[in-house]
């Protein structure tokens, strides 16, 4: 008699090192922190332009509500065209992005600064996808665990019952992994 | 036949009323009497709201001005086929054409569950009906189409015209039929909860409308992103607006429960998680509702008299309390056994399938949100705009598509390392040789170069990996049942249309990651002012300003159109004529782009400007691999229809696997 408790339980995952996995885990970061500490563009002076127009919001009379790299409205034309005589005339986008935002307010920014109340805008979608990730992480554990018990006291009481070598359970495990995909 | 329009919409009222509470002393005091009378609601209602849309429809046909509606969104010069998009181009008419769909889909519920399930469906009915009974307050009392004008004028102000694209007569309705779909599901779920009745048979009730929902949810953020391609002029596609936002998150919650529904399926686990799923899907279906008729967020979608955000503000908080309350009180019926054979495996794929799709949905619903919390705390309202949500949700959305890849080839319940290594090593190792034939090919000067890069990448695992699924599949059936290739392809598709269904709707979405990394990092544009002669190089092609005509096409448009030649390596390859048209009474002309689609990129032209010595102002947009975004939808409907295709053999065939799976499983007999 072979039940299938048995085979699982002899199945043998060797577990990866401890090393190894906080060799991952810092390589993930470590790409992370560069993506993200990259340049949204290039500094090309063509690139310039681009960059001022996904940063800021049309600012025409209508109140279109798009940003200014997507407005197609009349005004949009000509806020490009002061932009890029003033880029010319050598002010850095930051320059023009503060007058912007001296003569507009924050409003005119197509996205919160990293600064004070707004980086709660940044950071909370990451916290809530590292907590949401740990909470997953702990529930997986705490089912795996659960079902580990279960089998372990199923063990128990099958202790009398013959077991099966792990290769062929080794191979069990790959025709139902087989089965399963 | 305006009166008439009125009247059946209070008959409909008065009836989802009756429906209302003649379902629910049906079903509480089991009165045979009342079901038979029930019977004939859903019909009366559905009756009611076509003859009412039937009447604004003939209101807008035979332009009959003395409608309110029809003379703001419609004219004599428009287009029969945009006057009847104009019936849902207006906050009056939409809430109609909602309602409109929500009685028909109400009609087939009861239709098709007349002689069963009468647990659950009468609750499932009361839900329904309470639903349509709102949409009809409002159109009763609040946002009446068939307000009239008590001197009727000559003409009307006409469809706004950017709305006057065929894409935009497709995309409302199919976003719509999404929409209002959710609304089953959500329906039975309630019910499911109000009666008690916890198993998973709700869920097997409502697989196809969920399936079929989520496609044209899909597919309507599809269509909407091709109207705003084609009609917006400014070369994108997806601008992160409010309102798309709107549409999309409930995408992506329908999405986490699609896959999370699985695993109830399977394992009987997930209980809670599935019911709030399908539960969130509906809330944000109307929240996205509230955000296009409260003029709380300002969007470029919202509409014209957006006064209704109080009403569906409220409506969304009693949804949010009676779901919370009936989840929690229910929690005791809805625990599950909750084990896992192992970290490794495809159950807790799915849960960090279910986490990113939520990061994203939530990241999306913060940055939708953030202007109005801004405001609140600091005084200051601030713009959330693109830029945010590419930094913010991008990452996730690659850790997603990974995911896509990696969820197939892991086994059910536990993976061993052996495993793995075995389903992975070829995968891996295709989008390893991506990652380095692509590496001198492609610039990674910036971010978005270097994510466009990884998505590559990522794409050519993940087809890998889908590929080598139906390589498998089909090489074993081959051989066992002795059938040649392509029938046994086909055979094992048919034999499995879920799954295989499934893996089809993945390709689509690798298309899709791959035609927006495409598009995004390596287009490029300028814009010129030319004289007639003159031209401008981008990227391999050289578009010359050829000339300039007009058209006036009827007493309220005229157009201006632009004629550029495009030539590549000194050959002509292409005649564009990209065009403004100018609307009486408007006072922003429209442009209208003119695209030449191909595999490998779109050319998109721009008629920005002119002036009368016939020089104009020509936006030239190279935009690579487009085309593989809307190929990549067609692929996804494609996919769903495999997975809903109608099978009455499917029945039998998972009785017999259930019967083997349950053979292997069960403790072996000597």
């Amino acid at each position: 008699m072979v039940t299938k408790k048995i085979e699982f339980m002899q199945v043998q995952v060797p577990r990866a090192s401890f090393a190894w996995k906080g060799f991952c885990n810092g390589m993930l970061v470590l790409l992370f922190v560069f993506l993200s500490i990259l340049p949204a563009s290039t500094a090309h002076s063509s690139a310039l332009l681009a960059d001022l127009e996904n940063a800021l919001m049309c600012t025409c009379d209508d109140k279109c509500g798009k940003v200014l790299g997507n407005c197609t409205c009349d005004s949009s034309d000509k806020i490009r065209m002061g932009f890029a005589a003033q880029l010319e005339s050598g002010l850095t986008v930051q320059q023009i992005i503060k007058e912007q935002v001296a003569k507009y307010g924050e409003t005119v920014l197509s996205s919160p600064t990293k600064t004070g109340f707004n980086i709660t805008a940044w950071a909370t979608p990451f916290v809530a996808l590292v907590v949401g990730g740990l909470g997953i992480r702990k529930i997986v554990q705490t089912w795996a665990g659960k079902k580990q018990g279960v089998e372990t006291s199923g063990d128990e009481k099958s202790a009398g019952e013959p077991t099966v070598p792990t290769k062929y359970s080794s191979k069990l495990q790959d025709e139902l992994d087989k089965l399963d995909s | 036949m305006n009166e008439i329009g009125e009247f059946a919409l209070m008959i409909a009222l008065a009836t989802s009323l009756y429906g209302c509470v003649t379902y629910v002393m049906a079903a509480r005091g089991n009165r045979v009497d009342l079901y038979l009378s029930a019977e004939k609601i859903p019909f009366i209602l559905a009756a009611c709201v076509i003859v009412a849309s039937a009447a604004l429809l003939r209101g807008l046909l035979m332009d009959d001005f003395s409608l309110q509606y029809v003379w703001a969104y419609s004219n004599r010069d428009l287009d029969t086929f945009y006057k009847i998009s104009s019936f849902w181009g207006g906050q009056k008419g939409s809430l109609l054409f909602w309602t409109l769909l929500l009685t028909c889909y109400t009609l087939v519920v009861h239709i098709q569950n007349r002689k069963r399930n009468a647990m659950v469906v009468p609750y499932a009915m009361v839900v329904l009906m309470t639903i349509t009974t709102f949409f009809l307050v409002l159109l009763n009392f609040s946002t009446n189409p068939f307000e009239v004008i008590p001197v009727p004028p000559e003409d009307g102000r006409g469809l706004n015209p950017l709305l006057q694209n065929y894409w935009m007569v497709i995309h409302p309705p199919t976003l719509y039929l999404g929409y209002v779909g959710f609304t089953v599901p959500f329906a039975f779920a309630m019910a499911a909860l109000i009666c008690k009745n916890l198993d998973d048979s709700w869920i097997r009730l409502t697989r196809k409308w969920t399936l079929v929902s989520w496609f044209f949810l899909c597919m309507g953020n599809l269509f909407g992103a091709q109207w705003a391609y084609l009609e917006l002029g400014w070369g994108g596609y997806w601008a992160w607006d409010p309102v798309e936002n709107a549409a999309f998150m409930p995408l992506l919650v329908a999405t986490a429960y699609l896959h999370s529904v699985m695993i109830q399926e399977k394992k009987d686990m997930m209980k809670v998680w599935n019911m709030s799923l399908v539960l969130l899907t509906f809330v944000m279906t109307i929240f996205g509702t509230f955000i296009t008729r409260s003029g709380l967020i300002q969007s470029v979608h919202t509409f014209d008299e957006a006064t209704l955000g109080y009403y569906f503000l409220a409506f969304l908080g009693v949804i949010i309390v009676i779901c919370v309350g009936l989840i929690l009180t229910r929690l005791p019926l809805l625990k599950s056994k909750n084990e896992l054979d192992s970290f490794l495996s495809r159950e807790s794929s799915f849960l960090f399938n279910n986490l990113l799709l939520l990061g994203i949905g939530f990241a999306t619903f913060w940055g939708t949100i953030f202007p109005i919390i801004s405001e609140a705390v600091r005084g200051v309202k601030i713009t959330v705009g693109p830029p945010f949500y590419n930094q913010v949700n991008v990452p996730i959305g690659l850790a997603l598509l990974a995911l896509i890849g990696i969820g197939p080839i892991i086994a059910w319940r536990k993976a061993t390392w052996s495993n793995l290594k075995k389903n992975f090593i070829k995968p891996v190792s295709a989008g390893l040789l991506a990652a380095g034939v692509l590496f001198p090919f492609l610039p990674l000067g910036n971010r978005s170069e270097i994510y466009s890069y990884i998505t590559f990448v990522l794409c050519v695992f993940v087809m890998t990996t889908i590929l080598i699924e139906f390589f498998k599949g089909t090489v074993a059936r081959k051989n066992l049942h002795d059938e040649k290739l392509v029938e046994a392809l086909g055979s094992l598709v048919w034999r499995s249309k879920s799954r295989y269904g499934g893996y089809i709707v993945h390709i689509g979405v690798v298309l899709i990651f791959a035609g927006i990394a495409g598009s995004q990092s390596y287009g490029a544009h300028t814009e010129k002012r030319m004289k007639i002669g003159e031209s401008v190089v981008v990227k391999d092609f050289t578009f010359t300003y050829e000339r300039l005509g007009f058209i006036e096409e009827n007493a309220t448009k005229t157009r201006a159109i632009a004629q550029v030649g495009v030539y590549k390596d000194g050959k002509r390859v292409w005649t564009g004529q990209p065009e403004k048209e100018f609307y009486k009474g408007q006072n922003q002309p429209v442009s209208e782009v003119d695209v030449l689609s191909t595999w490998q990129q779109d050319l998109y032209l721009i008629l920005a400007d002119f002036t009368e010595d016939e020089a104009a102002t020509i936006k030239v947009y190279v935009n690579p691999m487009v085309s593989w975004i809307w190929m990549g939808g067609w692929v996804i409907a494609f996919g769903t229809m495999v997975s809903v295709w109608p099978d009455r053999l499917e029945k039998r065939r998972r009785l017999e696997r259930m019967k083997i799976q349950s053979a292997v499983f069960s403790p072996a007999q000597e």
